[in-house]
């Protein structure tokens, strides 16, 4: 058997299952990925919906609310969401977050509480105290993204 | 008259140590709204990593640009490593000029083709604000760039090719909002420094103006902030866009990142609405600019 022929049994024998099973690896993983993906864009669809009604003055006080206990109970989500350690292909996610889980899960925690507290300042109904407890939840957004999520330039959407 | 005169003059001379007494508060808050307006010149306040404890605008943040690693300068009076021998001239001409007192030229990190537009009145006012700070000391660093961009000298023919300074011409045409959000965009707030891509001497593309930029300080990307819809802030409305000035939220409900996230919590959250509202109605008045920031395959 010539070189030529027993490299390409090699190949076929061992390097063609491996991309195969990689391949079918990566489509597994996507599928999580791709989940996680709709949890977090729920959370944003909420704060965008928050902010349509305070940046408008829409006469909506009670929902701000509501959706600020959506986004509390999301919170419950993200945990399950990024249980599974998938930070290739087409997401943001870094692999600090299971590097450090301790970190995160304060974080999401950090980030509940500030839902919880928009809840509150909703409920009073004080113009004021909404618009500053949606600035800290806000700021709980970037506290976790910052660690992370991968920034704009690293985004597997702007390569 | 001659008996009276030197009553006068007395009366007179109390009259300008009242104002100016009590001018000082108002140029104090005035140049702090300056500050506010740039941005909260974040650049010159050092983060480690996270926001610990740093002493604001005490310099010494590394600042990444293609061109090298540059330190920014310590803006606290202190006189050895600060501003504290400065007269208010040399801080005009640094702002304006780009050039220190010693004469040498400010390499281009230090975004003076913007802040050359400045008022005087409002150069003034930031200035007094600054000498009011607490005096920190905090030594210079020396940037880490490849040799033609280390050396001050090379700014000179930089400057030749890339800085035709101008005060801020206001266009009667347009409204009062209008022009003020055109200073505040093109001046303090120096917009253009990141949005804009730079040619290949590191000058801002004019043609580009505020098209975004994949080569932002610190590596980052700075997204097309002229009103395309596909690839800047063309579905933005002025309300959405002042809305974003203040809490730093998109219209998606997406948080910032990055160095623009400080520039909103230390700069634009604290401005007054109006600025906001004009930086939206200028920005959104700008003739759109398809620049795709995505990586070149």
């Amino acid at each position: 058997m010539s070189s030529r022929k027993l490299a390409a049994l090699f190949v076929l024998a061992f390097v063609a299952p491996a991309l195969v099973a990689d391949r079918a690896l990566a489509a597994e993983d996507q599928v999580y990925v791709e989940y996680r993906q709709k949890v977090m864009s729920g959370v944003g669809a909420d704060m965008g919906a928050i902010s349509d009604i305070l940046k408008h003055g829409l006469p909506f006080t009670a929902a701000i609310a509501l959706h600020a206990n959506r986004l509390e109970d999301a919170a419950t989500l993200i945990p399950t969401a990024f249980e599974k350690p998938v930070s290739a292909g087409a997401t943001d996610a870094k692999p600090e977050i299971w590097q450090k889980p301790d970190e995160f899960k304060q974080a999401i925690a950090n980030f509940a509480s500030a839902a919880d507290a928009l809840e509150d300042a909703a409920d009073d109904g004080d113009a004021a105290a909404i618009q500053a407890a949606f600035k800290e939840l806000g700021s709980a957004c970037g506290s976790c993204h910052k660690p992370f999520r991968k920034p704009k330039e690293e985004s597997y959407k702007n390569q | 008259m001659r008996r009276a005169a030197p009553g006068a003059l007395v009366l007179l001379l109390l009259a300008r140590v009242a104002s100016a007494a009590s001018a000082l508060p108002d140029a104090l808050a005035r140049g702090e709204a300056v500050l506010r307006a740039a941005g909260g010149c974040t650049c010159h306040t050092d983060y480690p990593g996270e926001k610990a404890a740093a002493p604001p605008l005490a310099g010494g943040r590394a600042l990444e640009t293609p061109f090298g690693v540059y330190y920014s300068t310590n803006l606290t009076p202190d006189r050895e490593t600060g501003l504290g021998a400065w007269s208010e001239e040399d801080f005009v001409r640094a702002m304006t000029e780009g050039v220190a007192p010693d004469g040498s030229h400010y390499f281009p990190v230090f975004p003076y083709p913007s802040f050359a537009s400045m008022t005087r009145q409002d150069l003034s006012d930031l200035w007094a604000w600054l000498r009011a700070r607490p005096a920190v000391r905090r030594e210079r660093r020396a940037p880490e760039a490849f040799a033609p961009f280390r050396l001050r000298i090379g700014v000179a023919g930089w400057k030749l090719l890339n800085f035709s300074p101008r005060p801020f011409a206001p266009d009667p045409e347009r409204s009062a909002a209008w022009n003020r959000g055109a200073y505040l965009v093109n001046g303090p707030a120096h917009c253009g420094e990141c949005h804009t891509p730079r040619t290949l001497t590191g000058g801002l593309d004019r043609s580009r103006w505020l098209a975004g930029s994949r080569d932002g300080p610190e590596g980052e990307l700075a997204p097309n902030i002229t009103p395309d819809r596909r690839t800047g802030i063309g579905d933005w409305s002025a309300v959405d866009l002042a809305w974003y000035l203040e809490t730093g939220i998109k219209p998606d409900g997406d948080d910032t990142q990055g160095l623009m996230a400080e520039v909103i919590e230390h700069g634009f959250a604290h401005l007054p609405d109006s600025d906001r509202d004009a930086i939206a109605t200028y920005l959104l008045s700008l003739p759109p600019i398809e620049h795709e920031l995505k990586k070149k395959p």
